[in-house]
């Protein structure tokens, strides 16, 4: 019967882990824009040199 | 051939500007195209179709407040010798390329260190060399490339979303845990253990403290207040669910009696606060971001005897003299120094005609000169907030106390309910055992506690405006959709509602003697709000946008200006005092001599006659201010003689809304916002139609997107749908209610029992309302 005491304090320490991470991001802004980053990671680094006369790429 | 700008994606004039073999409206989006292109980021056009944004003309000195160090000081975050990091609010972001375009900000002008983008807020921010760029120039910069800052707000929105994460983060921890530490409690496990009873109680205890206190307050606040003022709405009966579970709960822990209902109680804040949160997602998505406040004036320019010099308006002191242009606003009370003013009072008042004044009448603040630039000498000093006031209080006044929230009326009937019922079965457990009658009534109020019902208006009316959003139609908060169910009459403008601005066949003959004439008829045009006048600007090209010092409209007639000792005016035969021609509608004329003349042909949007047949089961009014000449083409859209009505001025059009409106219609009125802003202001609900969704039209509850407005009929069907999935939402939590409260009545409820109820009830009603939508209008409307 004692392991319950510590199961319970464990899942407590753990659950207050997560809660913590969960505040620190939510403070730091991390939800505050959940779209731009998604689009940022698709654009090239580099300028593409090679466009052709009207500025844009054919596909 | 593409019949689009090639950056804008708007309607071609009839002379296109060619560059590339590309075609472009206007000489503002070519000039963007090249800029990118010799910059390497052609990509931009690759995102998205037409992704680029008009660039609107802008007057030079616009931004030159912006230079004065107090109002500098306000948008900089920080500064040093060698960098300035803004964040500037630029409305016009709308979609992937605006990003790829602003986070490449520093290819395109040297001075850019660093620009990032948050789209959600449509903000960005810009890290700039202040040896190399001056604010002011940035701002003009990002004008010129389509992106205008909008400086009139500056509050953080977000600070009230973070708070509202913490909460749910927390209420979700306490949730979890003590769920998971009644696992024995549920299932009879140590019954007899008194040592493990209290460890688990006295731990849900603690954890509950900070969502009582933290997590929940809004609604204690919400409910106070509303008992303060006399009003019910939803959040006092899901107030004294709370209280009464919380202090149930707390009465069984402190008698070594179990954790309670804890469980339940924190359940109940997570869903509630996730509900809310939800409804303010949806609202964070629309276009109304550009409130009221961006029309204000930071800077004023004062005069005095030897230099006009630009000062913000918190500044102004007693008797000084100021200098207000057409379209400024006057920012306070003062008198009036010039001969006489064209005055437009209508985002005060929603009367959209100008009012006149002459030298030495009173000018309150929140009017909007028209016309000639004026001198005012300054009565009371001001600030922003109080102007602010001004136009919220006279806008919303009329509008936000006709509608009792749907959920608020519902509240009544539902605390009366329980009220009674608490009664009764007080009464009756009196005869059977007394000592149970606290736990009863405490059993009912805790399941009566709507909690279901809270999370069912959110999610089926959030979920309905996202869909409307999707599809161009933009509501300016959930209570539209419920006025929307109640329309009885659909008035409709006819210039630029039902005709398409963007579609006039412009033929003109004109012979300018200079170029200043062009000039002059460009400014003219472009001052003026008309769709006509809108329509000949958007014709031109090739010409230089001058400072008109004297400029007159005469509402219906047409403008007038001086310049260099000519009088120049653009309108009607009768008003220029010229020979009517054929059918042409507007002239030019330079001091009665005729210099040009238009002959404009509107075109009804497609599509129009099948929208009118679609909404037969309302009335159907077509207001226009024009002559009867276009009575024939709406003839044949299925429309009667006696539904249409001409030469109806914005005054008279706004009497028509209230007329129908005092014989207990209720009337949705569509017009461009332009010259309808009263008559949209007074109607039930008032939709602004929009070319481009950037324009903002303050009276308006809803902008539709003007390619949309055929689809009406299905947005009402929208509208009709989503009041059904209420009604279907309303059944699911009322039949979970008294599913509860045939538990709670017979003394029976157990915190097992409401452990699940309540999480099920709250889950179904929201999955209900999300999927019946969503499904619904999954292909769009």
């Amino acid at each position: 019967m004692g392991i319950i005491y510590l199961m319970l304090v464990v899942s407590l320490i753990i659950a207050i882990f997560f809660l913590i991470s969960f505040l620190w991001a939510a403070k730091s802004g991390q939800y505050d824009d959940d779209y731009t980053p998604s689009v940022r990671i698709l654009y090239e680094d580099e300028p593409i040199l090679n466009d052709d006369k009207d500025g844009s790429r054919k596909v | 051939m593409e019949k689009t700008c090639f950056h804008c994606g708007d309607n071609l004039p009839t002379v296109p500007i060619h560059k590339d073999e590309k075609q472009f409206c206007c000489t503002g989006c070519s000039n963007v195209y090249s800029l990118l292109k010799d910059n390497h980021l052609g990509e931009f056009y690759n995102f998205e179709q037409q992704p680029g944004i008009k660039p609107e003309r802008l007057r030079a000195d616009k931004f030159n407040f912006l230079d004065i160090s107090e109002i500098r000081k306000r948008f900089i975050q920080f500064e040093n010798e060698k960098m300035v990091r803004v964040t500037l609010s630029l409305p016009a972001i709308h979609c992937t390329s605006c990003i790829y375009l602003l986070e490449n900000a520093q290819k395109l002008h040297p001075a850019i260190i660093n620009c990032q983008v948050h789209f959600a807020k449509k903000e960005a921010t810009i890290v700039f060399d202040p040896k190399a760029l001056k604010l002011s120039e940035l701002a003009t910069f990002l004008s010129r490339i389509g992106y205008e800052p909008n400086f009139g707000k500056k509050e953080n929105k977000s600070v009230i979303d973070k708070t509202f994460l913490l909460k749910i983060g927390i209420a979700g921890f306490a949730f979890g845990s003590i769920m998971l530490w009644s696992a024995p409690e549920y299932f009879g496990i140590e019954k007899d253990n008194l040592f493990f009873r209290n460890f688990t109680s006295y731990l849900t205890l603690a954890i509950s403290i900070p969502v009582l206190l933290y997590s929940a307050n809004e609604y204690f606040i919400s409910a106070f207040k509303a008992v303060r003022s006399k009003v019910l709405n939803l959040d006092v009966p899901i107030t004294i669910g709370i209280i009464a579970l919380y202090a149930q709960s707390l009465y069984s822990i402190l008698k070594n009696e179990g954790p309670g209902y804890m469980d339940s109680f924190a359940g109940f804040i997570f869903f509630l606060l996730i509900g809310k949160w939800f409804q303010s997602v949806s609202y964070r998505s629309l276009s109304f971001d550009r409130d009221y406040s961006s029309y204000f004036p930071v800077a004023v320019t004062k005069l005095s005897d030897d230099l006009d010099e630009i000062i913000p308006i918190e500044k102004l002191a007693q008797n000084d003299v100021i200098l207000i242009r057409n379209e400024e606003i006057i920012p306070c009370d003062s008198t009036l120094i010039s001969e006489e003013a064209e005055i437009d009072y209508s985002f005060v008042t929603g009367e959209s005609d100008p009012v006149s004044k002459i030298k030495n009448d009173l000018v309150y603040a929140g009017g909007r000169v028209i016309g000639k630039s004026i001198q005012l000498k300054v009565n009371a000093t001001t600030d922003r907030s109080h102007l602010t006031q001004l136009w919220n209080e006279t806008l919303n006044k009329k509008k936000e106390h006709q509608l009792v929230r749907y959920q608020d009326r519902i509240a009544q009937y539902f605390l009366v309910i329980i009220l009674i019922l608490s009664v009764i079965c007080a009464g009756i457990w009196t005869f059977i055992d007394p000592h149970m009658i606290t736990k009863v009534i405490v059993s009912i109020l805790i399941v009566a506690c709507p909690c279901a019902l809270a999370l069912s208006a959110p999610f089926t009316l959030g979920n309905t405006m996202r869909v409307f959003g999707k599809s161009g139609f933009f509501l300016k908060n959930t209570t539209v959709i419920e006025a929307l169910g109640e329309i009885t009459d659909i008035v409709f403008d006819k210039t630029g509602t039902l005709t398409d601005p963007n579609n006039y066949e412009i033929s003109s003959s004109i012979n300018y003697e200079t170029e200043v004439e062009k000039n002059i008829l460009a400014t003219l045009t472009k001052n003026s709000t008309h769709p006509l006048s809108r329509a000949i600007y958007n014709s031109l090209n090739q010409f230089q946008e001058i400072q008109l010092v004297d400029f007159k409209e005469f509402k219906g007639q047409g403008i007038e200006t001086n310049f260099d000792g000519n009088t120049y005016r653009l309108g009607n035969a009768k008003f220029c005092k010229v020979e009517k021609q054929m059918e042409a509608q507007v002239y030019f004329v330079k001091n009665e001599t005729l210099i040009g003349q238009f002959e404009l042909k509107s075109h009804f949007r497609e599509g129009l006659k099948p929208m009118f047949e679609q909404l037969q089961g309302k009335d159907i009014r077509i207001l226009s201010g024009d002559s009867e000449k276009d009575l024939k083409p709406l003839l044949q859209l299925g429309l009667k003689e006696n539904q249409i009505h001409f030469h109806q001025t914005p005054k008279d059009k706004y009497n028509f809304v209230e007329k129908l409106k005092s014989e207990g219609k209720k009337v949705l009125m569509i017009g461009d916002g332009l010259n309808d802003t009263g008559a949209l202001g007074i109607a039930d609900v008032g939709i602004a139609l929009s070319e481009d969704m950037f324009r903002f039209t303050p009276s308006s509850d809803a902008i539709l997107d003007a390619k949309q407005l055929t689809k009406l009929p299905n947005f009402f069907m929208g509208v009709s749908f989503s009041k059904f999935v209420l009604k279907v939402c309303l059944a699911f939590s009322i039949t979970y209610n008294i599913i509860g409260l045939s538990f709670a009545t017979t003394g029976a409820l157990s915190p097992i029992v409401a452990a699940v109820l309540m999480p099920i009830s709250s889950v179904t009603v929201v999955l209900i309302s999300t999927l019946l939508v969503q499904i619904r209008f999954r292909k769009g409307f």
